[in-house]
């Protein structure tokens, strides 16, 4: 980790569009580890065309670190506000950290039946918590003789992911007390998703509720 | 967690996962069995950690640990520090020196985030162990900075008091220093105003509570204790042995940011930073003075600066002239590998690829085994 205070200047390498025939980067060490003995067929197809295809610039926000987390990644991004990355990963940084330190202070002060109990690792407890948050059918607004109902509708893995991830960060940017810092008040919310309890985790209930009350129009949906 | 150690009679064994069960087994030896602080600063200690009482720590330290430290103190419950090079020579020397001597001046030194403080600290509570007399600091650049009371000295009319600074360092003082308050008399009168004094003859903890009760001559109280504590050290009479710890001693010498009436105030026109300057001088016997240099709380100072030529400036230098350098560098191999097994044992590393070999390698290009770097990255892993 290099200076806070010096000027991180973030070069643009990557352009926003590829010509399709351009391949996406695979950045881990252990796809690479692997001997030519354990491929499949079709894996040395693919490592051959790789050897001939152009390839897109990897984006600043992966790593060939063994601790990169795709998710934790996607989380980061969303938190970011005017390109400020530095600031968005040093919070999600103090959050995983406070919430170590909440977990681990209840471990060293509980007794041993209780230990097993109670989680430590901060990953877990966010991806845990990210999964409990996450809604299972959506609303969409569809027109029908003049009228627009809220339809329930079957969502993707992406746009569930997206929904709960964002009202996690709303969640604690508008409804918490506004001295506290963000990192507190994520690891609080995350703790309490996590546990199955908090606000994020009503308001999953509550889209889930609607839902069923409009369970008679989902006939409407034709996709 | 476990103790055992379990041994492989196997002939492929893999010598370096042995060799971590029973570096293991003694960490662990380390943090269970020691008693004695004797026993636990010798050589063969070395990259071992050993546990600080937590009373101790609530009487010796209530502002003189790092805040990172203090919170991992609270986290952990309990308070190991490494036992590493620097503060087991100047232990090693402590107990060695003849104290009919003039104090000896132990000075700290190296980059940023290698440990000083922390040496500094196991360092004083060697001394507190061995019952001395503990005079700590925490920190001078607290006392050349963002002051909020400033007052002109009703001593000498051309320095400045600094009441608030004053009075915490003199509750931290009584605080870490109870026993000795009611043994130590003073030698000489003190006047505060017109009607109020201390006579000749009264007990230190008097002195004290009447800097701590009166706010405004506090500063001068400071001064006195301080005179006071360094002539009586080392004469026949005392029972006491006196130890002097500053913590960034290179603001004494630097430069200040306190403004009067938009003029900037010297250092030497403070008159908690004039009478501790006259403390760091070695015309005193029976003591010594242990002080850290600090680049990160000092103004007007590089941030690539970690000398003591380059950090503590000519004046600090010729005043702290002839002193001994320690330099605390960054961990060592084995020392890497006990703060790793450290954090392993009391649960801090969670992230499942940390504890791989690939996931150790990383930790050392990452922190390049600094040890507040170390720390920064675990944090969060």
């Amino acid at each position: 980790m290099c200076d806070k205070s010096a000027a991180t200047v973030v070069f643009l390498v990557r352009w926003s569009r590829y010509n399709p025939y351009y391949l996406e980067p695979e950045v881990s060490k252990e796809a690479y580890s692997r001997p030519e003995t354990e491929l499949s067929a079709e894996e040395k197809e693919q490592r051959e065309l790789k050897a001939l295809r152009p390839i897109k610039a990897a984006t600043s926000g992966v790593t060939s670190s063994v601790f990169d987390d795709p998710v934790i990644s996607k989380f980061i991004n969303m938190m970011m506000e005017h390109g400020n990355k530095v600031l968005a990963r040093e919070i999600m940084t103090q959050t995983l950290e406070n919430i170590k330190k909440k977990q681990v202070e209840k471990y060293h002060k509980a007794s041993e039946g209780e230990r097993e109990v109670i989680e430590c690792n901060p990953y877990t407890i966010f991806h845990q918590a990210l999964e409990n948050c996450k809604p299972v059918v959506g609303l969409a607004s569809i027109q029908k003789g003049g009228k627009y109902y809220q339809v329930p509708i079957p969502l993707t893995d992406n746009r569930r992911r997206f929904l709960a991830m964002k009202w996690m960060i709303t969640e604690c940017q508008d409804n918490k007390h506004r001295r506290t810092h963000m990192y507190e008040k994520l690891s609080q919310e995350l703790l309490a998703a996590f546990g199955k309890e908090g606000n994020v985790i009503k308001k999953k209930y509550e889209l889930h509720k609607m839902a069923e009350a409009n369970r008679a129009y989902a006939h409407y949906r034709w996709w | 967690s476990q103790n055992r150690v379990k041994l492989f009679p196997l002939a492929h064994v893999d010598t370096t996962h042995f060799y971590v069960q029973v570096m293991l087994h003694k960490c662990n030896l380390m943090i269970l069995t020691c008693i004695s602080f004797q026993a636990c600063h010798s050589e063969k200690h070395l990259g071992q950690y050993y546990t600080l009482p937590s009373a101790h720590i609530r009487t010796l330290f209530p502002s003189g640990l790092p805040w990172r430290y203090q919170q991992q103190v609270k986290t952990f419950n309990e308070a190991c520090i490494m036992v590493r090079q620097p503060s087991l020579e100047v232990i090693s020397y402590l107990k060695k020196t003849d104290y009919s001597k003039p104090a000896l001046r132990y000075l700290f030194y190296g980059q940023k985030g290698t440990g000083k403080t922390i040496s500094l600290c196991h360092t004083v509570h060697f001394c507190y162990t061995q019952g001395w007399l503990v005079l700590h600091i925490p920190d001078a650049h607290q006392w050349v900075k963002n002051c909020k009371e400033l007052l002109p000295s009703s001593y000498n009319a051309s320095r400045f008091d600094q009441p608030l600074q004053a009075t915490t360092w003199l509750r931290n003082f009584r605080l870490t220093n109870e026993r000795f308050l009611s043994k130590i008399k003073t030698k000489h009168r003190y006047m505060w105003t017109k009607r109020e004094f201390t006579e000749e003859g009264s007990l230190l903890g008097e002195l004290v509570d009447q800097g701590i009760s009166r706010v405004k001559s506090s500063s001068d109280v400071v001064g006195a204790v301080m005179k006071e504590l360094r002539l009586q050290s080392g004469q026949p009479g005392s029972d006491f042995r006196l130890a002097v710890a500053v913590d960034g001693v290179n603001g004494l010498w630097g430069r200040s940011t306190i403004k009067k009436e938009d003029k900037s105030v010297d250092p030497e026109e403070l008159t908690l930073i004039y009478n501790l300057r006259k403390l760091m001088r070695n015309d005193w016997t029976g003591g010594a003075i242990i002080a850290t240099l600090s680049q990160t709380g000092s103004l007007y100072t590089p941030k690539s600066a970690y000398l003591p030529q380059e950090l503590l400036g000519e004046r600090g230098f010729d005043s702290m002239d002839p002193f001994i350098p320690v330099s605390v560098p960054n961990y060592s191999e084995k020392e890497f590998e006990s703060c790793y097994l450290y954090y392993m044992d009391r649960h801090w590393l969670q992230h499942p690829q940390s504890r791989t070999e690939e996931g150790k390698k990383e930790l050392v290009f990452l922190s390049n085994r600094n040890p507040s770097m170390l720390d920064r990255i675990c944090g969060f892993l």
